[in-house]
């Protein structure tokens, strides 16, 4: 009895962790899949369904200004993801042994100054070097901020790898670049895979920044959801969002499947 | 050996240069700008006769109550969003790094997915769920919880809940990361050696990711303080946080001097703020 008792508080007890997961997974998915449920909606702006239509799609596509929205948002996040890759990778293998280690609490500068107040900075002095606001001052700005994400992930997992394994490449003659390309840059491949997805994320949702240093000419895609959202033009915003998670479902199947296989090496 | 050494002197000089772009980017994009913000925030009028004109007036406008009022709004708002999303990431990194086995992947792919949606339009999706005709609450009422509708929306209550869901991976990525890393055999010796699960949670598990936890934590609360796009859209904008008030200062009325003031002065508290979380992880980490 005693033991029936306590194996049914166990089996309860198991199955609370994967309901409360469920659940905030219902959450997470609840608002999107209303919303891509209501951009096939015939008149999205009420909340009661009117009957199918791709009416919206088709607008979506023959809209000059959002094709040209996307394109200047996937040059600036890859532009972005690039950079501050490059830079953290480089800043940590040969930064690590000198005094430029010591200097890593000036990373976690764009972390400690929240994103509006980078982007007043940033206003600021492109405005004072009179420096024409476009494509690339996102770029810098973004990779600004994809440094801050970036160079700490690298860091601490360049630091819990075994170090042996650097020396016994250095001690059987490998050239510091050697070593670089062949052990480092293997082993932190998953860090920095999932450091690129998140600048990548976040540059592609960046809003702020772009808001204020993109100046007039330039449109990425947040800022023409951002006025649509407030003048009130529901229904492609439906649209368009859809698509987008369409397409960045895809992109990020192809990055798991690809960092399966690297740590697998 | 001897050669090697040698070899590594020799190329000293050029792989430092090589590790110097990011801090370099850093200190002109950054830090050069900060000063010259904070430079601002103590003139009246700018022009390039430095320290002349220097004037604590603008910091003397800010110091009324209502300005005090929104920065502590936001404090508030960044430390709760920090702390609830810790409460709701720590068992779902924990499912995934320790319990979901085959669909590990898929889970990790789903919490991803919603964050890759722009977060306008996350922030916009919640619309259909909170407004007073929206689905939950049509939900609530056929269920009979609720006899008249929630007014949610345009509420600090919805600015909340949508920045706790927006902000949550975030919090999750870094905690899943750490502890994906825990020797799975330490997890093994200490339900071996007789600690039920909350012991090892306690012992094994939660110092183990600590240093996950305290990523996550900074990384929720350093842009919740400044956020500007939920409260804007969700909270009706007629509550002032920091975000809307910098944005007010430089987009709106264009007094750079007293935004850039404004913006000073809440950086010098959000850098309390985040000096006091540091240490109190520090502490933590310490007394393991």
């Amino acid at each position: 009895m005693e033991v029936q008792r306590s194996v049914r508080m166990s089996r309860i007890k198991a199955c609370l962790l994967p309901i409360f997961v469920g659940l905030v997974y219902l959450a997470l998915y609840a608002p999107i899949i209303v919303l891509v449920v209501f951009s096939f909606n015939k008149n999205p702006l009420s909340f009661k369904w009117y009957g199918f239509t791709f009416g919206w799609y088709k607008q979506l596509f023959s809209s000059v200004e959002i094709l040209d929205a996307l394109r200047n948002s996937l040059i600036v996040a890859f532009s972005s993801v690039f950079l501050s890759i490059t830079m953290a990778l480089f800043y940590v293998f040969y930064g690590v042994s000198s005094f430029l280690h010591r200097l890593m609490i000036i990373f976690y500068g764009s972390l400690i100054a929240p994103e509006i107040v980078l982007a007043v900075c940033l206003l600021s002095i492109f405005t004072f070097f009179s420096i024409p606001l476009g494509l690339t001052t996102l770029i810098v700005g973004h990779t600004l901020i994809g440094l801050a994400y970036v160079v700490p992930i690298i860091r601490s997992s360049y630091l819990e790898m075994d170090h042996r394994l650097i020396e016994a490449s250095m001690d059987l003659g490998a050239t510091e670049s050697q070593t670089f390309y062949k052990i480092v840059l293997p082993i932190l491949s998953p860090a920095i895979i999932s450091a690129a997805l998140l600048v990548l994320i976040v540059s592609l949702d960046d809003f702020l920044i772009s808001f204020f240093c993109a100046g007039a000419s330039v449109l990425t895609l947040p800022m023409y959801i951002f006025s649509e959202i407030r003048s009130g033009a529901t229904p492609v915003v439906n649209a368009l969002s859809t698509l987008l998670l369409v397409v960045s479902s895809f992109l990020i199947l192809i990055l798991t499947t690809f960092k399966l296989r690297t740590r697998v090496f | 050996m001897k050669k090697n050494k040698f070899e590594s002197e020799g190329n000293k000089e050029y792989s430092f240069a090589l590790a110097l772009p990011a801090v370099l980017w850093q200190v002109l994009f950054l830090y050069l700008p900060l000063f010259f913000l904070v430079y601002v925030s103590f003139v009246k009028v700018l022009d390039y006769s430095f320290l002349k004109n220097v004037t604590l007036a603008n910091y003397q406008i800010l110091l009324d109550i209502s300005y005090l009022k929104i920065i502590m709004r936001s404090v508030v708002l960044a430390f709760l969003n920090a702390l609830f999303c810790l409460f709701l990431a720590y068992p779902v990194a924990y499912f995934l790094a320790l319990r979901a086995k085959k669909l590990k992947n898929l889970f990790i792919f789903l919490l991803v997915l919603p964050f890759w949606t722009n977060f306008l339009v996350q922030a916009y999706a919640w619309f259909f769920l909170l407004d007073n005709n929206g689905i939950l609450n049509k939900f609530l009422l056929k269920v009979g919880v609720i006899s008249a509708p929630l007014h949610i929306l345009n509420t600090p209550l919805a600015i909340y809940i949508v920045m706790l869901f927006c902000y949550l991976p975030f919090m999750v990525l870094p905690i899943y990361s750490s502890m994906a890393k825990i020797d799975k055999y330490l997890l093994e010796a200490s339900s071996d050696l007789g600690a039920t699960s909350l012991q090892t949670l306690g012992h094994i598990t939660l110092p183990l990711s600590l240093s996950g936890i305290r990523n996550g934590f900074f990384l929720v609360l350093i842009p919740s303080f400044g956020e500007f796009v939920i409260p804007v859209l969700l909270g009706g904008g007629k509550v002032m946080y920091v975000g809307s008030m910098i944005s007010y200062f430089f987009l709106e009325t264009k007094n750079i001097f007293l935004g850039a003031a404004f913006t000073c002065f809440s950086g010098f508290v959000l850098i309390l703020l985040a000096a006091v979380v540091y240490m109190l992880f520090k502490r933590f980490d310490k007394n393991k």
